[in-house]
């Protein structure tokens, strides 16, 4: 989906993550996507199939937010403005809502292709 | 009757875990295990329940793909189909002797663990609804058989099979809804397995071992599977345009399932001696319906009895060119008139009770049908097919009780259905008949 990352290498450490939480709370507030009004997933580059796919199986509401929420980014963008901080992306709201759904097309994409190149011994 | 003598063609009747069980051991290198589902449309709570349920069979389940159950059935070179008609849904599944533990297995996981996810709705099912519809109403026949019903019976078995493009079912189908009815659909007291083929002993077995997991009951909910009601005969007439093909339908109460309370042979030999059809090439047969419509050549003529548990709808089927149709349905209702008359050939009547007596065994016999035909009977609580006992029936009926029959169709209401082009198809009174 995006590139390497070594966010696993850290959560698997809890020493590591105590010491590495703040810093990237921080890291992702700086970032300055929530003050546009944006989610995380919302960042997702969505010019491939699997993610295309995924955003087509998104509820209705879901998408429609979706959709809200980055044509509110847009304006944000074209005034240079923020939006006011009541209605900026509070942290607990930032949550993954397409990454699940793209991981379980990726999930079906590979199994098709371990499923197509299947050799048989018997 | 030798048939009925050869013990091979009894299903062993078991119950598994609390599902009943039904094997016919033949012992051959195939053998076939369905699943019949007391679900079909006319136990469903909204439209199109049943369709979808049906063509969500070997879906997603919890535990497999719909891909890799393709594969895996490939692999193994068996066959998996699903159906429904108006009282059931039936999973089925063809494969080699040994692999009777696998198949048996995929049944259970797809009643109790289909994932009926909102994505695999709108991205197959509906679309494998959509051609269904087409198929079905693309056909003025079936659009006529099935407004038949809507007319004979209003609600519960007069809901449409299929329904019309123009049915506003996609507000009520959704995945939740349709796992919650599954839940319903597919449980144990609401199916039953029937298998040819294997040893009954090694069917019990499996049986009872994958099918522990089935959901055991009714569950609350709007959705549930519709309690049976009583299906009551209304008749009526109903003129639906169409520009697909010209189709009549005359439609009677008829006689129910065999086993039911509702059983009368004679429908059935009626309808054999009404006929139509012919049975053997190049003549038209001796059915007294052929017989009368032989200057029309450009129409099919066939009546059936169409069985259900409770009820049964005795139809007579014209389509083709309307003006042929028009004429002809008259000479449908004259036909009748003289067989309540009793003026038909006893010779006549003697075959018609050979061509009944027949079908009934052959549509046993057949996988398609008796599989089918022996679940149902098992779930809706009647008792399973004895060959011996329908071929009695059959042959213990009289000419003064085809005669009554005839009468009774006369004297009581009628449904006519005329689907096509309505402005050459005829009116019940245009015929002659009350409805």
């Amino acid at each position: 989906m995006s590139a390497p990352s070594i966010a696993n290498y850290i959560v698997k450490r809890p020493w590591l993550k105590r010491w590495m939480t703040p810093l990237a709370n921080w890291y992702t507030d700086a970032a300055g996507y929530r003050k546009l009004g944006l989610k995380f997933d919302d960042l997702i580059p969505e010019e491939s199939e699997n993610v295309q796919k995924a955003i087509k199986r998104l509820p209705a509401k879901e998408a429609y937010d979706r959709v809200f929420r980055i044509r509110r980014a847009f304006q944000c963008s074209i005034s240079h403005t923020l939006l006011p901080a009541n209605e900026q992306i509070k942290p607990e709201e930032d949550v993954e809502y397409l990454s699940p759904i793209i991981r379980a097309v990726e999930q079906e994409a590979k199994e098709r292709a371990e499923l197509e190149t299947l050799t048989l011994r018997k | 009757m030798a048939s009925a003598a050869n013990p091979t063609f009894q299903y062993d009747v078991s119950e598994a875990s609390g599902v009943k069980v039904a094997n016919r051991e033949v012992g051959g290198a195939t053998g076939t295990l369905a699943l019949v589902a007391k679900a079909g449309s006319r136990y469903q709570p909204f439209p199109g329940f049943s369709d979808a349920l049906e063509k969500f069979a070997f879906k997603t389940t919890l535990k497999r793909s719909a891909l890799r159950i393709t594969r895996e059935v490939e692999l193994l070179g068996g066959e998996i189909s699903a159906s429904h008609s108006r009282e059931n849904v039936v999973l089925r599944a063809k494969f080699l002797s040994g692999d009777l533990p696998y198949f048996t297995e995929l049944l259970a996981e797809v009643a109790s663990s289909t994932k009926f996810a909102d994505h695999e709705l709108s991205e197959v099912v509906s679309d494998l609804l959509k051609l269904k519809q087409q198929a079905v109403y693309s056909n003025p026949e079936s659009v006529a058989v099935d407004a038949a019903h809507g007319v004979a019976f209003h609600r519960g078995l007069g809901s449409a099979q299929t329904p019309s493009q123009s049915t506003p079912y996609e507000k009520y189908v959704s995945g939740d809804a349709l796992a919650q009815f599954a839940q319903d659909a597919y449980a144990k007291s609401n199916v039953a397995l029937v298998a040819t083929g294997p040893n009954s002993a090694d069917v019990t077995k499996w049986v009872g071992q994958f099918f522990k997991d089935l959901p055991a009951g009714a569950t609350s909910g709007q959705y549930k599977v519709q309690p049976t009601q009583a299906s009551k005969y209304y008749g009526g007439e109903q003129r639906i345009p169409s520009k697909a093909g010209n189709s009549v339908v005359i439609a009677f109460p008829g006689s129910s399932a065999f086993g039911t309370a509702g059983f009368k042979a004679e429908a059935s030999v009626l309808a054999a001696l009404l006929g139509g059809e012919s049975t053997i090439k190049w003549t038209p047969g001796f059915s007294l319906l052929s017989q009368a419509t032989k200057g029309f050549n450009h129409i099919n003529i066939s009546t059936k009895n169409l069985a259900y548990s409770d009820a049964g709808l005795f139809t007579v089927t014209l389509s083709g060119q309307a003006d042929q149709i028009a004429a002809a349905s008259k000479n449908v209702v004259d036909v009748l008139k003289k067989a309540a008359a009793g003026e038909v050939a006893s010779e006549d009547i003697k075959k018609a009770i050979a061509l009944a007596k027949f079908r009934a065994l052959e549509s046993l016999q057949t996988l398609d049908t008796g599989l089918e035909a022996t679940g149902s009977g098992l779930v809706h609580g009647s008792k399973p097919y004895q060959i011996g006992e329908i071929a009695q029936a059959v042959e213990k009926v009289s000419e003064q009780q085809v005669k009554e029959t005839a009468k009774s169709f006369l004297s009581g209401k009628a449904t006519l259905i005329s689907v096509g082009d309505v402005h050459q198809l005829p009116y019940a009174e245009d015929i002659g008949l009350t409805v």
